[in-house]
């Protein structure tokens, strides 16, 4: 296990922000933190990371406990946070070389990860602009290279993409599928973004500072979402028959939307409604159900 | 590598990263050479007279003396005040860079990497204290182009010790800048207390008005103050030539002490001259006490912000 967290408190004065929540981190896994602003994720990323301390349970990173190891904590990750902590007026090199020589990283030992590092992300064309002339997809790599710069065991993307555009974002995550493809990195990321989340190994949902679902995005369908049916046309015959089984319809301007209770009920309204067949679809359960049915929110509208 | 080395190595790296986003921002640079520049400029042009007469009432009737003295021993008065109020108004500026990482969230990046919170803030402030005394160097350059044209009468040795001044007035500014500095954590808070130094500070140290023109309880009150002996270790050794040159040329012995009380060469506090030895005694102590302080809040802050950032 490269994390191992028990019993983690953390309170603000009166608010709680992280109340008794234990997972595991396998190693080589994209672990995903799910929850709204507020639900403690950047509050136990940031007691991982040793900004924080923590006001109870066991912390360890790599075998190594936090309160007793944290100087071998510390190499042992690297961290990308939300807001980019680049120097705007220095150049990328400046920025990688004073972040490298906070890790002990000088000289030969730093041209030699430089070189790999400005291969592994593409750097070598923006390597000696300034960080104000680079475009969000760029700022983001380097932020990256940063964190990646010491060689950690497991790397830390606290919200990566949250205020980029859409394009940005699909750069974003191809490098860190680049990262995680070439150099078996463990990443722990935390967002509010479903369809990052459902790209994930394994995935834990906060609400509250609590714990409040964890498991594989496919076991957290099965276990909390439902499957539904979407009826194109024949929409009054369709509901008609979805009445006749007792199921939740929702009504929209294109399509009638079906709730099943499971898969395999496709089959039994088939049977004996085949007429109303004639353009349909059948959509397995996403995380925003799954979301929606364990937190009560849904991460669209908060 | 043995561990201190390392740290050491690490507080070199943060130190040129800090001077390094000081000096490629050149606006921060601007915006620290201006007030002094428009100080030297304003001189120049609307002042000078009026302090050439103010020296010309020292002298006795009928005394000549050559223009350049004149000249220049009001410019020398007038670096004296701009270096030294500038050496505690550039610190207060430039200290920008802590701030802006407190802002932007650079602390927390540098506080997961595996350096010492100590490191960090010792970094800050050589880093404030570098910055501070190359533009204070600027600014004495300057000055002493402007000092060059009017009228040098400043010894090796006096241009020396300027130096000397300069260092300590910018330790001193740098280490209260760096206390009065370390609770705030907004550019607003920064504003603030810039505004408030530059309006201030160089009335309460007496640069901008001698120290004999206020009340004697006044003057008792500003004696108190570690920046007034800043103020007064400069304005002996930019004068001393000046003040020299005058006796050269007939200026009586009484009207030399005159100009030295006036003008703030010489400090006399509750009826006591501060010999020039005790006004670097005085300024260093001050420095000692204030990082004495710098050290306890830097401790107590790294504690405390580990259990509520």
């Amino acid at each position: 296990m490269i994390i191992e967290i028990e019993n983690l408190q953390k309170s603000f004065k009166d608010i709680k922000a992280v109340d008794g929540v234990s997972f595991k981190v396998k190693e080589g896994e994209l672990f995903a933190f799910l929850g709204v602003n507020g639900a403690g994720k950047s509050t136990t990323i940031n007691i991982i990371s040793g900004i924080l301390q923590k006001d109870g349970g066991i912390v360890k990173v790599c075998g190594h406990d936090l309160d007793k190891e944290t100087e071998q904590v510390k190499n042992d990750l690297g961290i990308v946070f939300q807001n980019s902590v680049l120097d705007k007026k220095m150049s990328v090199y400046d920025n990688l070389k004073s972040r490298a020589n906070l890790y002990g990283i000088f000289g030969a030992e730093f041209k030699k990860r430089l070189e790999e590092i400005t291969e592994l992300l593409d750097l070598k064309d923006i390597l000696k602009r300034p960080i104000s002339k680079l475009s969000g997809g760029q700022k983001r790599r380097i932020d990256i290279a940063r964190a990646l710069f010491h060689n950690p065991k497991l790397l830390i993307l606290d919200e990566p993409t949250t205020g980029l555009d859409p394009k940005t974002r699909i750069t974003v995550w191809s490098v860190i599928e680049k990262l995680r493809k070439e150099s078996g990195l463990t990443v722990f990321l935390t967002t509010h973004y479903m369809e990052e989340a459902s790209t994930a190994d394994y995935v834990v949902i906060l609400d509250g500072g609590k714990k409040v679902a964890e498991g594989t995005p496919h076991e957290l369908k099965n276990k909390y979402a439902s499957d539904y049916i979407r009826f194109y046309n024949q929409t009054e015959q369709a509901e008609k028959a979805a009445s006749a089984f007792g199921l939740p319809i929702k009504r929209e301007r294109d399509y009638l939307e079906v709730e099943l209770k499971n898969t395999a009920q496709v089959a039994d309204i088939f049977k004996k409604n085949p007429e109303v067949f004639e353009d349909f679809e059948v959509l397995k359960g996403n995380m925003d159900n799954v979301f929606l049915k364990v937190t009560g929110k849904d991460l669209s509208e908060v | 590598m043995n561990g201190k080395i390392i740290e050491c190595r690490k507080l070199v790296s943060l130190i040129r990263r800090n001077t390094k986003c000081y000096f490629k921002d050149k606006f921060m640079f601007f915006i620290s050479m201006i007030t002094p520049l428009i100080l030297l400029i304003l001189f120049a042009t609307f002042l000078r007279n009026v302090y050439i007469e103010s020296f010309k009432s020292a002298f006795p009737e009928n005394f000549t003396v050559d223009n350049r003295i004149l000249e220049g021993i009001t410019g020398a008065w007038l670096m004296s005040s701009i270096l030294s109020v500038s050496s505690v108004t550039v610190a207060f500026c430039s200290n920008v860079i802590m701030i802006n990482d407190k802002i932007d969230g650079n602390l927390n990046d540098l506080r997961v990497s595996p350096v010492k919170g100590t490191t960090v803030s010792l970094a800050y402030f050589i880093s404030n204290f570098f910055v501070t005394f190359i533009v204070m160097m600027c600014l004495m350059l300057i000055g002493h182009i402007y000092l060059a044209c009017v009228g040098w009468y400043i010894s090796v040795g006096d241009a020396f010790m300027i130096i000397v001044d300069v260092f300590c007035g910018v330790l001193f500014g740098t280490l209260l800048a760096g206390v009065v500095e370390s609770f705030i954590s907004n550019q607003g808070g920064l504003s603030a207390v810039s505004t408030l130094v530059s309006s201030m500070y160089g009335f309460i140290c007496g640069a901008y008005m001698p120290l004999s023109t206020f009340a004697a309880g006044l003057r008792n009150v500003l004696g108190c103050l570690p920046g007034t002996y800043g103020v007064g270790i400069l304005r002996n050794h930019y004068m001393s030539g000046y003040l020299d040159a005058l006796a050269d040329a007939g200026l009586p012995s009484e009207a030399i002490e005159g100009i030295r009380a006036s003008f703030d060469a010489k400090i006399e506090v509750f009826g006591t001259e501060i010999p020039l030895g005790a006004m670097y005694g005085i300024l260093l102590g001050t420095c000692a006490v204030l990082l004495a302080a710098y050290i306890l809040i830097v401790v107590f802050k790294n504690k405390k912000k580990k259990a509520a950032v």
